[in-house]
């Protein structure tokens, strides 16, 4: 349990006082992951530093080649704004399928790409539309693709104080499709995902890349599908890519679902996106 | 343990109070304005029985710290009757039969609340997918979805 929580509403106020708190410190968002880590006694450190209300980390912004997503964006958002779903869809489709609207009201994009899970949704999205993250230590910034800093679940190489600030997803006319099996309709975490991106020109696929969540220890791409996939007719390359998408995985089986079922799963999924081209 | 100087708006009224900063907004609601209307179910997110509409938005209060609350504005069930479909949904709850027990009622209604007011002519699938976050272990849902479709035809 935090001893104290401090709250922030810039950057600039951030940098000048957090090296003189408490070394045990960490960063709280929206609290959907972190206020349940409290409950459950796991949370040990003192100082919870409150950047859901820094408003450079709200930002949904663009310019002449990129649009920025700021950390603290919360789910709910990337429904419906006009720059989302105009040059990141997949992540304004992955929100009916995220959580319930009142989870959604409060979790952030910047906590679910924190918490690395391998079945996170927003994540899941932004590494179908490689996405770059962009990374702030004490006011110096740097840029990484989405997937190479995070390494298994719960872990991401961040450097201690490392704030997420936000993605940067460039501005490319390609399609999406985002797909998740969950125990029910709604309200669940995935079994499987998958999303991809694509364009289509003169009925060839171009520009594909597939994202795949809950079969490895993190969101992972399939990237010799996507190989094969470029320049193919979508509904003749299917068994093969279906074929293909299978031996690029090898799920484990948990309380969730089996290997054999995420994999059957994935290539199912894989064929009906191939089929709605 | 330090305290937070938290100044926010409950139900309209101006609220300034300290208080432990590791205090959730669900035990400020309940513990220290005494608001009991906003029920613990599970503390995970999962039941909906703890919603609160923070500036506007459904929220689970068991997954929102207090400090988070500073300088928004609160609406919890004791205050919802002031918003438009509030007191409507209270009483066509009470018509419909919507409620057995009670404990997940509140929250029902603080959703149904955010459903309506972002969609007055929400459909009855869009009002079940609104209240995906919400549990009922007493009434089997076809009450409570009557009672949100008879309180948005009212309006
Ligand atoms: C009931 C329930 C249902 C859920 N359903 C889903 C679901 O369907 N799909 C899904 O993908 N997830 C789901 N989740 C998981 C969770 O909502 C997400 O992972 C969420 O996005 C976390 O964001 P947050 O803002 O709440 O993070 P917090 O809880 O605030 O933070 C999580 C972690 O990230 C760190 N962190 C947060 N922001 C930053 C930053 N900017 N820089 C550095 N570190 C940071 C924090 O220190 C903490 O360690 C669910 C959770 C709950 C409780
Ligand atoms: S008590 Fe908050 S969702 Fe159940
Ligand atoms: S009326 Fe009892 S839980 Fe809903």
């Amino acid at each position: 349990m935090p001893e104290y929580i401090e709250k922030y509403y810039t950057l600039k106020d951030l940098w000048k006082s957090v090296k003189k708190l408490p070394s045990d410190r960490k960063y709280l968002a929206g609290g959907t992951d972190l206020v349940i880590s409290l409950s459950c006694g796991n949370d040990k450190s003192s100082v919870w530093l409150d950047i859901s209300d820094i408003d450079r980390l709200k930002e949904i912004k663009e310019d002449g080649k990129n649009i920025f997503i700021g950390a603290a964006v919360k789910i709910s958002e990337l429904e419906s704004n006009p720059l989302i779903k105009k040059w990141a869809s997949a992540l304004s489709e992955c929100v009916k399928y995220y959580a319930s609207p009142s989870i959604r009201n409060t979790a952030t994009l910047g906590g679910n790409y924190a918490n690395a899970s391998p079945c996170a949704d927003g994540v899941l999205a932004l590494a179908a539309l490689r996405a770059k993250v962009m990374l702030n230590l004490y006011d110096k910034r740097r840029v990484v693709d989405i997937l190479s800093i995070v390494k298994g679940p719960k872990k991401i190489d961040l450097k201690k104080d490392e704030l997420i600030e936000g993605f940067i997803v460039s501005k490319e006319e390609r399609k999406s499709i985002f797909m998740k099996m969950m125990h029910r309709k709604r309200f669940g975490i995935a079994k499987a995902g998958l999303c991809m991106c694509y364009k289509l020109e003169k009925g060839k696929l171009r520009d594909v890349s597939i994202s795949l969540s809950s079969v490895a220890p993190s969101v992972v791409r399939a990237k010799k599908t996507e190989e094969y996939l470029e320049g193919k007719n979508p509904s003749k390359a299917q068994t093969k890519a279906c074929q293909l998408i299978r031996e690029e995985i090898s799920p484990l089986t948990d309380i969730r679902s089996t290997s054999d079922y995420r994999m059957r799963i994935v290539s199912v999924f894989l064929s009906r996106a191939l089929c709605s081209i | 343990m330090k305290k937070f100087k938290l100044e926010c708006e409950v139900n309209g009224k101006k609220v300034k109070v300290e208080i432990d900063s590791s205090l959730r907004l669900l035990d400020f609601i309940r513990d220290v304005l005494g608001l009991k209307g906003t029920k613990e179910g599970c503390g995970e997110g999962e039941c909906g029985a703890c919603m609160v509409l923070m500036d506007g938005r459904a929220v689970n209060s068991c997954l929102v710290m207090a400090v988070q609350a500073h300088q928004k504005r609160i609406v919890t069930i004791e205050g919802i009757h002031k918003h438009k479909y509030g007191a409507q949904l209270q009483e066509s709850f009470v018509k419909e039969a919507a409620v057995q027990c009670g404990f997940c009622t509140p929250g029902f209604i603080i959703a149904a609340q955010e459903i309506l007011s972002k969609n007055p002519k929400a459909t009855l699938d869009e009002i079940k997918e609104g209240l995906a976050g919400n549990l009922c272990r007493c009434t089997g849902y076809e009450n409570i979805f009557r009672a949100i479709d008879k309180a948005r035809r009212k309006k």
